[in-house]
């Protein structure tokens, strides 16, 4: 028996070594001289992977290696990072220790962190031009890859390549029944990869690690690259949204963003850093990158067929009952800001048979849509989109005989209306696509789908 | 012709008309019951008609063909019914017979035509016809077959379509109606063709001669249109439960069988939710005085339901509970209204304008509210938004969802008022937002939100029993539960107790000797105990002592492994001195005093906090411990919504908005959370419950890294009306094992109470003396709320019977008092029992729990003595 390990005054946090054999990865961490932390992501019916493929398996494994570490590193937040295969390029060391900082912003702020000139993966010294040259073409087979979340904007995304004939897998990490649901609904073949977080993660959690939120769209993203290698996909698509580049809020200086690795910095580096270390034909994008979040809600709201199959809850019920509030917890800002966007578009009886109740009809709501609103508080740490997108919804609806009546609408109109200027509250604008992405040319169709 | 057949009707013979529908008519089985059922009419000395639908899925497979365009595909669709059909037929051995196979080739040919010549509804009203003619006509082949002559009747040259005013082209063809008076020459017709007949449901002919169908619930009304034209002896329904129940039996399992029923409250009871049968189909029986009885095709052993004219005199009694979801209110408020010619009659057209039909109305002097049935319009176009545009020109428009109506039915619903006080008050924590009255008197209606409608139904039909407004009593009018009927679950059987069978005698000597007396059995508790060791997924069970302290059943329940869980310093201190020192004990108070938590935290208890204040003020004394958050899902969670307006009714729990602050504060001092507990009442009986709290207990847990184990409460319901399904542990630990399974890397505790003990302990108490008053009867016994104060407390229903006289004709109603000076000294009310003689043992049954514990020395009247049956 070794004495319990101290999470938080650990000192270096190792990368140990990764493997891959018959579909499952092995990626190996520890803490100073401590138990080894292995997590293991299950790929099932994997094929064997083609010797021209190896090396470009070998560097999406290596990557997937670096980024899930970021679960592990953030229980003791040494100020050491090792690796035992050796130091980095600088390429992948530029988008790794982006990543730990900008990813970990929201949980260096919960936990009263600053984690600014902490994180330093070891790159060589001698500059290595890998960053600069691209890889090789593996002539992937044209088909995507399109991660199901449950919520509405992977199924906007799924819907629109269908809509353009493309050929695209619907692809999900972990068990959840949700995302399960939502996936057999598309129609489309489905893959659900496992991530078996090492065991010894709970033990350190018990121990008193630092806790709270981390990157886990990126740690997605580095398994859907090994995936795109392994089963053969050109490109992964994600339904990122424009909002998701926004920052939270201000801390001390530094920038907080909830859904880093949902923003456009994030993609833009992991899609260069896979074009040269990985494949040049395999594309990472978000499709409904052009996009505001009440764009994606309007075309969501012609999505009937899902409509008692999704949500965005963020209460993330692992367990699903037949009622809307076993999807909708209607207190979390994500049912608040879901329901306000869709709100614009959908008949409201229609709305209101989602959700099961009426969210801006109940005064005890106050306080989150003040919030969504940016209305005496802070955006909320969630993935939602911006407060003007959230006035622009409310302020839309409380020109809505239908709406105008419900006591957060009666609210609005009479509290918070009077201080806002009306020419900045018009819908039309925040349906209208920016022209910012790195959607491939084959799936580009699937833009104008969306609208 | 088999030589046993009956021998033959007179002309004058009466009709029954029996309607089976599409799964009693897909299959051989289904058949061969169907001939048996027929015959046994037959026998009685009745012509029958048989009245069926298509075979199940052909319907729809119609409707498909009519939609198809293409003429290849429609040629296909029409083969592979036809296939179904050569199906059952090659089951049954038989041919095709030749009326089939000219509604087959019918089929056909209007598949390969298309609409063109007859009209686009025409031709689809002919060809949805011809499911209901090719089952008829197989059906006919087969009873003829199997010796049961049997006559084919075309419906169409019976019923005749009649033109309404408001019908257009589609309504005409698609959903007609027909006027169905007594026809003699219709009768002296058939009579003369034969003794058994058989035609089609859900079809008609027009003026024009064109088929027309009769729409939705069409066989069952066809069964009734025939019913009436024949004046039959009675209308049978076969389907597939035996009838109609006093609720869904899918939100209330101990729903129960209505045994009789007139029409306008069957008719009723149908419109506002019951499925079984389709409101229309009654009307046309009503005139004639025809009665329907509906039957389970299946068990045809079981009663089934009669509707009748006949309302023999019966005590006022709601009949039924029903609920109708997805409703929309429009609440329409303006000064305007007041005494305005014509007012509401510009309102209402906006509503017929944007094709919305209005269903309830409440109105004051300055407000109307209606109510939107969930129509296709409603819900996927813009017909609200329309609708409140234009009403928000002449008065304050709201629109109210998603709503449900929830009706109360029973012939004389005003004189029952004053019986439903406590459903009323339910009621009053709720939002209504409309309630109606008809001047029929047969319901009463409140629309509520309809997120509360799926746990407050089955609670107001327990109301309801319980207040003696739905006298289930009445076994004339009330059958056995649909739980009874169709449950899986166990129910209790009343010969079962300890305290009936092998202690009855040792009770009756103890009562004998002195009264009152609590006497506790070992071997339930232990029984208990085991079944609940079952709960594979549970690691960990405490037992509730506040339920019953007495130190014999805290050894018994340590020596089967429980652990205690205590919620006052005096319980722990109880619990320590009897029990091994490795069982684990948990400290759970609520608004406990500091020096409580530091007395406990002495001792090897698991601490347990439920609000912030402990730690905001007396930090220290927490520092460096671990302890259980105890939180209220609540309304957080989307549960509890019963409490929506009183928001924090409950005392108990952290709120779940307060978890993040707490953490704050624990890390603070250096608190560890190792367990989260959250308890959700008690008396539960659904095992989905808790599911639920496990579940939302887990997501919860994920924000924390520290926490170990989840601990679900307790509050497993005992029944305690006989016939009330026992909580199925089996069924408990599948909803928790899948929960586990998403969250195995937490343990999971649970902490029964009432579960091990109430079942084990009975009061005895003596009959001293009888008072009567006015048609009461006061059985007068020697101990009353000072030793059970659960019926006066929470008007608990403990089982009563008259131990001295267990065998004796239970024949006199007694209110069974106590002799505290309290009028809410009232053991039991209504009670059936035998006649009693001063000096019979009472025993009063599931004592076992929150008995002697809450006794009081009130009125300083003697304590009840406890006595313990190894």
């Amino acid at each position: 028996m070794t004495n319990p390990i101290q999470p938080r005054l650990t000192q270096v946090f190792r990368f140990v070594r990764c493997s891959y054999a018959d579909g499952v990865a092995e990626l190996v961490y520890a803490f100073d001289q401590g138990e080894e932390l292995i997590e293991r992501v299950r790929f099932p019916a994997a094929p064997a992977v083609p010797a021209e493929n190896k090396h470009a398996f070998e560097a999406a494994l290596k990557l997937l290696h670096l980024i899930a570490g970021v679960s592990y590193y953030k229980a003791g937040v040494p100020p050491k990072i090792e690796l035992a295969d050796g130091p980095l390029d600088d390429c992948t060391a530029n988008l790794l220790d982006a990543l730990y900082l900008h990813g970990l912003a929201e949980f260096a702020y919960r936990n009263g962190l600053d984690l600014r000139g902490r994180i330093a993966f070891p790159r060589s010294s001698e500059g290595r031009g890998e960053g600069d040259t691209l890889a090789k073409a593996l002539h992937l087979p044209k088909r995507t890859l399109v991660p199901i979340g449950g919520g509405k904007d992977s199924l906007v995304a799924v819907e629109a390549i269908k809509q353009i004939g493309g050929e695209a897998t619907a692809v999900w990490v972990g068990n959840s029944p949700l995302i399960a649901a939502c996936a057999e609904r598309t129609g489309l073949p489905t893959l659900n990869i496992q991530r078996e977080l090492a065991p010894g993660l709970f033990e350190l959690n018990r121990l008193g690690a630092w806790n709270g939120h981390i990157p886990v769209t990126a740690v997605n993203s580095a398994i859907l690259a090994v995936a795109a290698i392994l089963y053969g996909y050109d490109s992964i698509a994600f339904a990122n949204e424009r909002s998701a580049s926004a920052a939270t809020l201000e801390y001390e200086g530094q920038q907080v963003n909830h859904q880093w690795s949902k923003g456009y910095a994030f993609e833009q580096m992991l899609s260069e850093w896979l074009h040269t270390h990985v494949a040049v034909d395999l594309d990472y994008c978000s499709l409904l990158r052009p996009y505001s979040e009440l764009a994606i809600t309007r075309a969501f709201a012609k999505l009937t067929p899902y409509f008692d199959a999704f949500s965005s809850c963020n209460r993330n019920f692992k367990i699903l009952g037949p009622k809307p509030a076993d999807r909708w917890c209607g207190q979390c800002p994500k049912c608040h800001f879901v329901f306000l966007a869709l709100a614009p578009f959908l008949p409201k009886p229609r709305l209101l048979g989602i959700f099961g109740r009426n969210l801006l009809d109940d005064e005890t709501q106050a306080a989150g849509f003040d919030a969504l609103l940016e209305y005496h508080d802070h955006k909320p740490f969630e993935c939602v989109g911006e407060g003007a997108e959230a006035r622009a919804a409310m302020y839309a609806l409380s020109q809505r005989p239908e709406w105008q009546e419900d006591a957060l609408i009666a609210r609005f109109r009479s509290e918070i209306l009077p201080q806002l200027d009306v020419a900045g509250l018009a819908l039309e604008p925040w349906l209208q696509p920016s022209s910012e992405h790195r959607v491939p040319a084959r799936l580009q169709a699937a833009l104008a789908v969306i609208g | 012709m088999t030589s046993n057949a009956p021998a033959p009707l007179s002309s004058g013979a009466s009709w029954i008309v029996m309607k089976f529908g599409g799964t009693s008519v897909a299959t051989l089985p289904r058949w061969q019951n169907i001939r048996e059922l027929v015959a046994s009419r037959r026998a009685e000395g009745a012509r029958v008609l048989v009245v069926v639908s298509a075979l199940t899925g052909i319907t729809d497979a119609l409707k498909q063909m009519c939609a198809q365009e293409d003429k290849g595909k429609r040629i296909e669709a029409a083969k592979a019914i036809a296939q179904r059909h050569y199906d059952l037929l090659g089951h049954m051995q038989l041919a095709v017979p030749e009326t089939l196979g000219a509604r087959l080739a019918e089929l056909a040919k209007l598949a390969e035509e298309g609409p063109a010549m007859l009209g686009e509804l025409a031709w689809a009203a002919l060809v949805q016809a011809h499911g209901e003619l090719m089952s008829s006509a197989l059906g006919a082949a087969f009873l003829t077959h199997s010796g049961l002559s049997t006559q084919w009747v075309d419906a169409r040259d019976c019923l005749a379509a009649v033109a309404l005013p408001n019908q257009n082209e589609r309504t005409k063809l698609l959903s007609a109606m027909v006027e169905a008076k007594p026809d003699p020459s219709l009768n002296a017709r058939l009579s003369q063709q034969g003794e058994v007949f058989i035609t089609q449901g859900f079809i008609a002919r027009e003026s024009q001669g064109r088929t027309v169908l009769l729409g939705r619930g069409g066989s069952d009304t066809s069964a009734s249109y025939f019913g009436a034209l024949l004046k039959a002896q009675r209308v049978e329904i076969w389907t597939d439960v035996a009838g109609m129940f006093t609720a869904n039996p899918r939100q209330v399992q101990g729903a129960r069988l209505l045994q009789k029923l007139d029409y306008e409250e069957a008719q009723e009871i149908a419109s506002t939710g019951a499925k079984v049968l389709h409101p229309r189909c009654l009307s046309p029986l009503r005139e004639p005085r025809v009665p329907m009885l509906i039957k389970d095709t299946n068990r045809p052993e079981l009663e089934g339901t009669v509707i009748g004219p006949e309302v023999r005199e019966h005590a006022p009694s709601v009949k039924a509970i029903s609920a109708r979801k997805g409703l929309t209110l429009v609440s329409m408020e303006s000064v305007g209204m007041w005494q305005q010619v014509g007012f509401l009659a510009d309102v209402f057209s906006h509503f017929k304008q944007h094709g919305l039909s209005v269903d309830l109305i409440g109105s004051a002097e300055t407000n109307v509210t209606v109510s939107l049935d969930p129509t296709e319009n409603l819900l996927d176009s813009d017909a609200v938004a329309a609708l409140a545009s234009d009403l928000a020109k002449v008065c304050r428009v709201k629109i109210i969802a998603p709503c449900a109506a929830i009706t109360l039915v029973g012939r004389g619903m005003r004189s029952m008022l004053h019986t439903l006080s406590g459903v009323l008050a339910e009621f009053g924590q709720l939002r209504v937002h409309l309630i109606s009255q008809s001047s029929n008197n047969l319901n009463l209606t409140f629309v509520v939100d309809e997120s509360v409608v799926d746990e407050l139904v089955p609670r107001l039909h327990e109301m309801l029993v319980a207040a003696g407004a739905l006298r289930t009593d009445d076994s004339a009018l009330f059958g056995p539960s649909w739980q009874t009927l169709y449950g899986s679950g166990e129910t209790v059987a009343a010969g079962d107790a300890w305290w009936r069978t092998q202690c009855r005698d040792q009770l009756l000597a103890l009562g004998e000797q002195a009264t009152p007396r609590y006497v506790y059995h070992l071997p339930t508790v232990r029984k208990q105990a085991r079944e609940l060791k079952t709960l594979a997924s549970v690691d960990r069970l405490h037992y509730a002592v506040k339920a019953n302290t007495h130190p014999a059943i805290l050894r018994a329940l340590a020596e089967e492994g429980f652990g205690f869980e205590c919620v006052s310093p005096g319980e722990l201190k109880a619990v320590m001195a009897t029990v091994p020192e490795s069982a684990p004990l948990l400290f759970t108070p609520n608004f406990a005093p500091r020096e409580d938590y530091v007395w406990a935290l002495s001792t090897r208890a698991t601490v347990s906090l439920d609000s912030l204040y402990p730690l905001e003020h007396w930090g220290e004394v927490f520092r460096g411990r671990e302890i259980v958050l105890r939180v209220d899902l609540g309304r957080g969670l989307g549960h509890h919504e019963k409490v929506r307006t009183g928001g924090s009714g409950s005392k108990f729990g952290l709120p779940v908005e307060h978890v993040d602050a707490f953490l704050r504060l624990a890390d603070a001092h250096g608190v560890t959370v190792r367990g989260l507990h959250a308890h959700l009442g008690s008396g539960i009986l659904d095992d989905k419950h808790w599911g639920e709290v496990y579940n939302q207990l887990a997501s919860l847990a994920e924000r924390i890294g520290s926490v170990a184990f989840l601990d679900i409460g307790g509050g497993l319901g005992v029944p305690s009306h006989p016939g009330e399904a026992q909580l199925d542990i089996a069924a408990l630990e599948e909803v928790l094992r899948k929960v586990k399974g998403a969250y195995p890397h937490y343990q999971l505790w649970m902490e029964p109470g009432r579960y091990l003990v109430a079942d084990a302990g009975v009061l005895i108490t003596r009959v001293t003396q009888q008072k009567g008053k006015g048609s009461w009867r006061y059985l007068g016994v020697d101990t009353g709320m000072n030793s059970l104060i659960r019926p006066a407390l929470y008007d608990a229903w403990h089982e009563i019977v008259n131990l001295t006289r267990l065998d004796e004709p239970a024949t006199a109603l007694y209110q069974v008092v106590g002799p505290i000076c309290e009028s809410g000294d009232v053991i039991g009310s209504d009670r059936r029992l035998p006649e009693a003689k001063e000096g019979d043992v009472m025993l009063i049954a599931q004592a076992g729990a929150y008995g002697k514990v809450m006794s009081s020395p009130y009125n300083l009247r003697d304590e009840a003595e406890e006595i313990i049956i190894e």
